[in-house]
């Protein structure tokens, strides 16, 4: 795998993968911006709308009809919160020339062409986005919105997070909220989509068997050469003084047959390299099977079947999560507490360490046999302050001490511990 | 061993089945750094009903066995976990039970050989005490309830309720509270000994691998068995009709969830990866993204994504799924038997079919990328008596009037059923 990053213009960053790995080419744009509550709604309809139509293919039937004559090519697009930033996500995923059972025209020149002719050359009916498609799209969104407490282990980590970020930007649902929805039509749609287009972050990613003549096809793509210089305001992740905070319980009631418990951490650290740390104390936290989490909630005191605990390096925030019998929840959460004060005192063993450190060597080696995974690793650079390769970031890993561990156990407080329950009903006794 | 190259992806297979019955399969991947390991027996949550091999006495255990013998398997006599120790590796491990086989797996980026040795030593050397069984009824039990609060999961189960009179494809997976509240070690023991017989059993390695180096690694791992002799499954003589064509169920949802179903039966295996190709030929005209069908109902606001479009079946059933989300279910069901009855009364637009054709071989290359889903696929399609190849080339020779006498055969309108979660 060889990876460069060229800059086509100021803010627009083309970023070359180049594998023999994989029968297919994937390609990806990125606009990255700020999240704010002023935004967040447009930004979710506007990935919508823009999936429905552009200029040359007016249709969301004519997309697909064009991509499936391509043999598949699969285009995606979705919304992600990265930090305090919100990233509009578009993909194109097709097979590579030399899996295909007749020669065709250039595969990748046409599917970069398709995919950044969706992002950047949409369907404008008088000086607006189509009507019809905002209005549908519109509905989409809020049946999205509305849908969010569907999945109750998402749910509660959602809403764990808006605990603890309440009216901050990370606090903030990525696909929008009703109430700012209804405000928008196609006219004000399509303004702010111009104004985003001309100021964002522009990532465009080519992965597979690509090789000088790409970047002459990403460079010379009219609807490249259309867009202007710009000085994107967007987040780096840094470390932040995290504010002192009473430990929060909020217990919750849905129609739910499991319990289920998000508990946020907040991890005040002092340099970037103790992201590294707090890597290794997660992955021996909660971070595997053979974790404390995983031992002692599920195969001891057999309480759950789901426990673990991850780490969000953007925002410095570690999440325990676990799904369990309701009325266990005392009995879990101190095990969790012991699980924390454990950490805390060094009640760890060096196989404990090696073992977590393998783990997660592991998973850095495997980074670039997935193209989304390894997309997504060099778009993450993007947002850091401290770029590391794949080698640094293994070293960086194997470096880590006892020591360092523990330093991340003692920086860590409890912010919120959230419990979503069923809804008490008059009580049986048994 | 035997080597079968497939042309059009440029991949190989080198399979040999060994003396003791093993079938051992091996895709080698140059330049990947993860490596792959599946091992599987052909056992499922569906073999509740069986002769043990020597035996005349049918056996019959509760739901749910498989399953909890999978969760199981992992721990060792020495107190330890396998798991565990895989994890400690720097492995990840993992395992599943579906329908009709149950894969106990790994795959590494290092470590390669003391991995394979935990696994092989763990799938070779059960140890049950009624201690350790009880235990995990409060983990399983767990990982049932978590299922209770999924309506996906749900509406799929009711599904296979509305079309299936005998058949345990009904019957959850890990089974219920009830039904593993009575397995017990001796029922842990008596299907493990029948089911994991290496004739019984397939692993698919797939990585950078020498495959005949490979091979002997892994036949130095084996204890000595002898191949069991055919193990008679009973499963229940299932109908050819449906048992309802509506279910519903209420739970705590946004909106409505539906799969339609259509109950179909199981053709011989020469004859499965065709009728396979033609039905996802046929769901994608129908149903998929560019059909007209979608459109509608996506501009009428009664559907926002593409249903998942499936066809699904083992021993003894076979059945369509089309499942998604509606403001309408009612409506997208009545759509979609239109949709078909106006078909089968018109030719079918070549046009339209060469594109979708492409479409799925354009799929079934994309199976290609990743190790894992390498594995996996050839595992199962082996069980179901399938070389997973066999797919790349069928589609090549599939023609339009197979797939209208598979339209005009299969998508009857008294096969469909519907099952819907509502608030």
């Amino acid at each position: 795998m060889q990876y460069k990053e060229k800059e086509i213009k100021k803010g627009i960053k083309l970023h070359l993968i180049k594998t023999d790995k994989f029968k297919t080419n994937l390609i990806a744009v990125f606009l990255t911006l700020p999240i704010t509550r002023e935004n967040v709604t447009k930004n979710s309809l506007l990935s919508a709308v823009l999936r429905r139509g552009s200029k040359n293919m007016p249709t969301s039937t004519q997309i697909s009809q064009e991509l499936e004559e391509m043999y598949g090519a699969s285009f995606d697009n979705g919304i992600d919160k990265t930090g305090d930033n919100h990233v509009l996500k578009f993909y194109l995923e097709s097979i590579n020339d030399n899996f295909l059972p007749q020669k065709t025209e250039n595969m990748l020149k046409t599917s970069c062409d398709k995919l950044l002719e969706i992002v950047f050359n949409p369907l404008i009916e008088d000086g607006k986005f189509k009507e019809e498609y905002v209005n549908q799209e519109k509905e989409n969104v809020k049946r999205i919105i509305e849908g969010k407490p569907d999945n109750k282990a998402r749910y509660a980590f959602d809403r764990c997070i808006e605990l603890m970020y309440d009216n901050k930007p990370y606090g903030l649902y990525k696909y929008g909220y009703i109430e700012d929805l209804e405000k928008i039509d196609s006219k004000t749609l399509y303004d702010y989509y111009k104004e985003l287009i001309s100021k964002c972050k522009i990532d465009i990613f080519v992965s597979g068997s690509i090789d000088e003549e790409t970047i002459n096809i990403i460079e010379q793509n009219p609807n490249i050469q259309k867009l202007q210089e710009r000085q994107p305001e967007y987040i780096i992740s840094t470390i932040e003084e995290k504010e002192k905070v009473q430990e929060n319980e909020v217990k919750e009631e849905m129609d739910v047959t499991q319990g289920k418990i998000v508990i946020g951490l907040d991890l005040q650290l002092n340099n970037e390299e103790q992201k590294f740390h707090a890597i290794v104390y997660n992955s021996i936290l909660g971070g595997s099977a053979s974790s404390k989490m995983f031992q002692e909630v599920r195969e001891k005191a057999s309480l759950a079947y789901t426990a673990g605990s991850n780490y969000v390096r953007y925002k410095n925030n570690i999440f325990i999560k676990c799904g369990i019998e309701i009325k266990n929840y005392e009995k879990a959460i101190e095990i969790i507490r012991k699980q924390l004060e454990d950490m805390k005192n060094g009640i760890f063993s060096d196989e404990d360490i090696e073992n977590a450190k393998k783990g997660i060597i592991a998973t850095i080696k495997s980074i670039d046999d997935e193209q989304d995974t390894e997309i997504t690793y060099f778009f993450g650079q993007q947002l850091s302050e401290n770029k590391v390769t794949l080698d640094q970031y293994i070293e960086k890993i194997q470096n880590v001490t006892r020591e360092d561990i523990i330093k991340i156990a003692n920086s860590l407080t409890i912010n919120t511990i959230y419990f979503l329950k069923n809804i008490e009903t008059a009580k049986e006794d048994k | 061993m035997q080597i079968i190259e497939n042309l059009k992806i440029k991949e190989k297979l080198y399979i040999e089945k060994l003396e003791n019955g093993l079938t051992v399969m091996i895709i080698p991947k140059k330049g990947i750094q993860k490596k792959y390991v599946i091992w599987g027996t052909n056992y499922g949550s569906n073999d509740n009903k069986f002769v043990v091999p020597g035996e005349q006495e049918e056996t019959e255990v509760p739901k749910g066995v498989a399953h909890f013998l999978e969760h199981k398997l992992f721990e060792q006599e020495n107190g330890t976990n396998s798991l565990d120790v895989l994890t400690a590796l720097g492995v990840e491990a993992n395992a599943y039970t579906t329908n009709d086989h149950t894969a106990y797996l790994f795959e590494c980026t290092e470590n390669f050989e003391p991995a394979l040795d935990e696994l092989m030593d763990y799938v070779q050397h059960p140890y049950f005490t009624d201690e350790n069984v009880e235990k995990e009824k409060g983990i399983i039990g767990q990982e049932i309830m978590m299922y209770d609060d999924y309506p996906e999961w749900k509406v799929y189960l009711n599904a296979l309720e509305a079309m299936y009179h005998e058949h345990p494809v009904k019957l959850d997976i890990t089974g219920t509270i009830e039904t593993i509240s009575h397995i017990d070690k001796e029922i842990l023991y008596k299907c493990y000994n029948t089911f994991y017989n290496p004739s019984n059993m397939a692993m698919v390695l797939c990585g950078d691998f020498e495959p005949e180096q490979l091979l002997q690694e892994i036949k130095k791992r084996l204890i000595k068995k002898e191949a069991s002799g055919n193990i008679k499954r009973i499963m229940p003589q299932e109908k050819e009709e449906i048992v309802k064509e509506k279910i519903e169920q209420k739970m705590d949802v946004s909106q409505p969830l539906f799969v339609i179903g259509i109950k179909d039966k199981l053709v011989e295996p020469q004859e499965r990866v065709k009728k396979h190709i033609a039905i996802e030929i046929l769901l994608n005209m129908i149903f998929g993204k560019s059909s007209k069908l979608y459109k509608e109902l996506y501009n009428d606001g009664i559907l926002f994504v593409t249903p998942s479009l499936d066809y699904e079946y083992s021993r003894g059933y076979a059945h369509i799924l089309i499942s998604g989300q509606s403001t309408d279910p009612e409506k997208v069901y009545d759509k979609f038997k239109k949709t078909v009855e106006e078909m089968k009364q018109s030719k079918i637009d070549l046009q339209e079919f060469n594109r979708i054709k492409k479409t799925i071989y354009g799929d079934y290359v994309k199976e290609y990328n990743s190790t894992a889903d390498i594995a996996r696929m050839f595992l199962a399609d082996f069980f179901k008596g399938i070389n997973s190849f066999d797919y790349l080339e069928e589609i090549m020779t599939i023609n339009e009037q197979y797939v209208q006498q598979i339209l005009k055969n299969i998508f009857v309108e008294q096969k469909m059923i519907i099952s819907v979660i509502k608030k």
